[in-house]
């Protein structure tokens, strides 16, 4: 175990609608690759779904890339427990997916599940709010992404936490959100599934904000064919199969999921930018973007120089192999102190 | 004092030759015509926080269901008798323990927080928390009661230096907090608790103690003169109530001098005060058998129990246990020291048990002193070999006066702070607030119910 001075890689809290398709379940596995070379840390997950198989399912994700264990002995508060998924105790997204049956369905040979989980119950997740919130608290000021792939209902809430737009300045850089269309376009089903709440996201939330829009989704897709190559290191790959059970194969799945997560660690070298405005909701679910000088929205625009480089970089982080994790801790700056007052009397 | 026809008051006190006691709930202290009302009437309710520290080897703790308590897990066994008026909670979370940018320390933060609901300032000088919970409320009825509230605790009160990894030992060695800056040091003496409760204020010195007890059996000969005059105006129900009343009084007091005279035998120049006795059982019983006689008096509605400090080291050769307690809970998973420390909780949960049933046997208002109770026991750490600050454990024993079912186990969701327990428990309380510590909201009484 080495302390390390100085701040570690960015922490990412990532909300999402996993299982609604496949895109959120690949940014995530975009996100573990990330996380296996050191770039990410995967500081806070939770799905707005309420539907304790998207839960599960991402419990199923973190323990494939999960890595082998630390080597036991030594200080037990060098071997965590594994961070708790947040869920959404209520929302408009609560039903069962191809994707989740197949996965969380899927059986061994002997019968066992495939991708065994420990989430039956509601209590075995996290009320999202605290988890997201109490996530923020243990970051770096200004060393946090928020990332999210779905429906802004549990963002809004956290917001509403005592506090928490302060706590959200000061430690967040950037929210990339995958929802919407832009300048504008069709309403998307993330903006759909709580309009409200996406309202009041983009008119409240205090930092920058990238927008991530479907027609990025649309012409940088996941290319299908990877699944079948890139993954077949694994016997068996949980993305290989939520891929498999979301389509015919072979097809090219829309990530704008993949994108946003991709921007938010390395903002350079892959996309291209709009020039900053306010990006406004409508009723109907649509998104429109309305430049103005010094405003704190952007949406991402797709460089055509760069759209190799990406698809290869979805493929190659998402598909990498579970790498053990450093665990990392960081010793804060110590102060040196003044002589001890008076102890206090009893009342 | 003076006897009188109409209403005995609530707040009245035998008094004499320096000695002030308490009065339990009679039915004189209600007019005659009213009685029958007084007797429907909600007795006052308490709140009390019991804190054992180092965390508690969970596997044995958390029954592997919920609902109604049945069967409990060995360290809980010897609440068993009491599974009915216990409600244990759940998946209840301190992230204001947590490192958060802090380092090491999780012993000195844990206790920090565990009722201030703040992350405190890592420093062993310019000590920074937050108003505990007990003293929001302490603060609420200060005019109500004698004493706003009691910090009771049983080991290591000192209030500088640093006990754990930077951190003040204010902060490992005090639950209650009046303000930010200011923590309140348990009193872990039993003469300086039963002093405080029955003195009239001036602080004795040991050698003026000396001399008093020279010369007199029990601080109850002090107020014999009152307690007489009261007597004859009581019928037999209240003076029934007194005496048994006064008896535990008594005991205590005896319990008291022959610790003192037991600690003066063994060893003249011990550190502790005289008054201390060496058995943590006896000083347990000692000290929580004067808690019981406070809200029996009615003398305060708001007690922090400290019962070792946070981080202590503490070896408990009463069972057989010569390592320290600390160093047990980082135990690397091997089972001699997973056993050591299970013994431990046990021993300190059957102390509990001895006091709950102390509080059902205390009678009140027609029910039972317990049952105008929220009495919380737990610890600042759950997993105390990894230092986890998650799934705290939390024992709410007592049924506020009806509001909370209990003989259940409650499991919440996770990160569930656990200060909605405090905003929730506060509001039972009578103080209605919208924020505290990191709370997200009141924890459901509607789930507790």
């Amino acid at each position: 175990m080495q302390f390390q001075q100085g701040k570690p890689a960015i922490g990412i809290v990532f909300d999402s609608d996993l299982g609604n398709g496949v895109d959120a379940a690949l940014a995530l596995a975009l996100l573990y690759g990330l996380e296996g070379k050191n770039e990410a840390r995967l500081v806070s997950n939770s799905t707005s779904r309420s539907n304790l198989k998207s839960a599960a399912f991402a419990e199923v994700l973190a323990r494939f890339y999960a890595g082998p264990p630390p080597a036991a002995g030594g200080f037990g508060g060098f071997q965590r427990p594994a961070s708790p998924i947040g869920m959404a105790g209520e929302g408009s997204l609560a039903g069962d997916t191809p994707v989740l049956k197949v996965v969380l369905e899927k059986k061994t040979a002997d019968g066992a599940p495939a991708w065994p989980h420990s989430i039956d119950k509601l209590n075995d997740t996290a009320d999202p709010v605290p988890l997201i919130r109490n996530a923020l608290t243990a970051q770096n000021d200004a060393n946090c992404m928020v990332t999210l792939a779905g429906p802004a209902t549990n963002l809004v809430k956290v917001m509403d936490l005592p506090g928490a737009l302060d706590l959200i300045s000061r430690k967040v850089k950037l929210l990339a959100i995958a929802a919407g269309s832009y300048p504008d376009g069709r309403a998307d089903v993330r903006i759909k599934a709580d309009v409200a709440a996406a309202k009041r996201l983009f008119a409240e939330w205090p930092t920058p904000i990238v927008a991530v829009g479907t027609e990025v989704g649309d012409a940088l897709p996941f290319p299908g064919s990877s699944i079948e190559k890139d993954f077949a290191w694994a016997p068996a790959h949980p993305i290989v199969d939520a891929y498999r059970a979301n389509g015919t194969m072979p097809y090219d799945a829309p990530v704008p999921s993949m994108a946003a997560v991709l921007y938010a660690v390395r903002p350079d070298g892959y996309f291209k930018l709009s020039a900053p405005g306010a990006i406004g909701v409508l009723e109907d679910g649509r998104t429109r973007f309305t430049p103005a000088a010094g405003g704190r929205h952007r949406y991402l625009v797709i460089d055509p120089a760069q759209k190799e480089k990406v698809i290869q970089a979805y493929v190659e982080l998402a598909s990498a192999k579970p790498a053990p994790r450093q665990t990392q801790r960081f010793r804060p700056n110590q102060k040196k102190e003044a002589a001890p007052p008076e102890p206090a009397k009893n009342q | 004092m003076t006897i009188m026809r109409k209403a005995l008051h609530r707040r009245s006190f035998l008094r004499g030759m320096g000695a002030v006691v308490g009065l339990p709930f009679l039915d004189a202290m209600v007019p005659a015509m009213a009685l029958g009302q007084a007797r429907a009437a909600r007795p006052p309710l308490r709140m009390v926080f019991a804190y054992v520290p180092n965390g508690i080897i969970m596997e044995q703790w958390n029954p592997a269901y919920e609902g109604k308590l049945g069967e409990l897990p060995r360290i809980l066994k010897p609440m068993e008798p009491h599974r009915d008026d216990i409600l244990q909670l759940g998946n209840l979370t301190h992230n204001t323990g947590r490192a958060l940018l802090d380092g090491a320390g999780d012993h000195g933060r844990c206790s920090g927080s565990y009722l201030t609901g703040v992350q405190v300032k890592k420093t062993t000088v310019d000590i920074k928390a937050g108003v505990s919970c007990d003293q929001i409320v302490a603060k609420h009825l200060a005019d109500q009661t004698r004493f706003p509230s009691l910090e009771i605790g049983m080991e290591d009160a000192r209030q500088a230096g640093d006990c754990d990894s930077g951190y003040s030992c204010a902060y490992t060695n005090n639950l209650a907090w009046k303000s930010e800056t200011q923590p309140l040091p348990p009193i872990l003496d039993p003469r300086a608790l039963f002093e405080r409760l029955f003195g009239n204020g001036v602080v004795l010195s040991p050698e003026t103690r000396a001399r008093q007890a020279d010369y007199r059996h029990s601080i109850l000969d002090f107020v014999s003169e009152d307690t007489h005059k009261l007597e004859a105006t009581l019928g037999p129900t209240d003076r029934r109530k007194l005496d048994e009343y006064l008896t535990s009084i008594r005991d205590v007091e005896g319990q008291i001098e022959r610790a003192e005279k037991t600690n003066a035998q063994i060893d003249p120049h011990m550190e502790k005060p005289y008054g201390i006795p060496a058995d943590f059982a006896e000083h347990f019983k000692l000290m929580t058998g004067m808690i019981t006689i406070a809200f029996q008096a009615d003398l305060t509605r708001v007690v922090t129990f400290l019962m070792t400090r946070e981080g202590t080291s503490r070896p408990y050769r009463e069972i057989g246990i010569s390592d320290g307690h600390h160093p047990c809970t980082h135990h690397q998973n091997k089972p001699d020291l997973i056993e050591k420390v299970t013994q431990i909780n046990t021993y300190h949960a059957t102390q509990m048990a001895g006091w709950v049933d102390q509080l059902k046997s205390a009678k009140e208002g027609g029910g039972r002193l317990l049952d105008n109770m929220m009495l919380v026991y737990g610890a600042g750490l759950s997993d105390g070999n990894r230092h986890l600050h998650e799934d705290l454990p939390t024992l709410l024993i007592g049924n506020a006066g009806g509001a909370i079912r209990t003989g259940r186990r409650v499991v919440y969701r996770k990160e569930t702070p656990m200060c909605n327990l405090h905003l929730a428990m506060m509001d039972r309380m009578g103080i209605h607030m919208e924020h505290f510590g990191d709370a997200t909201g009141q924890l459901s009484f509607a789930e507790l119910t």
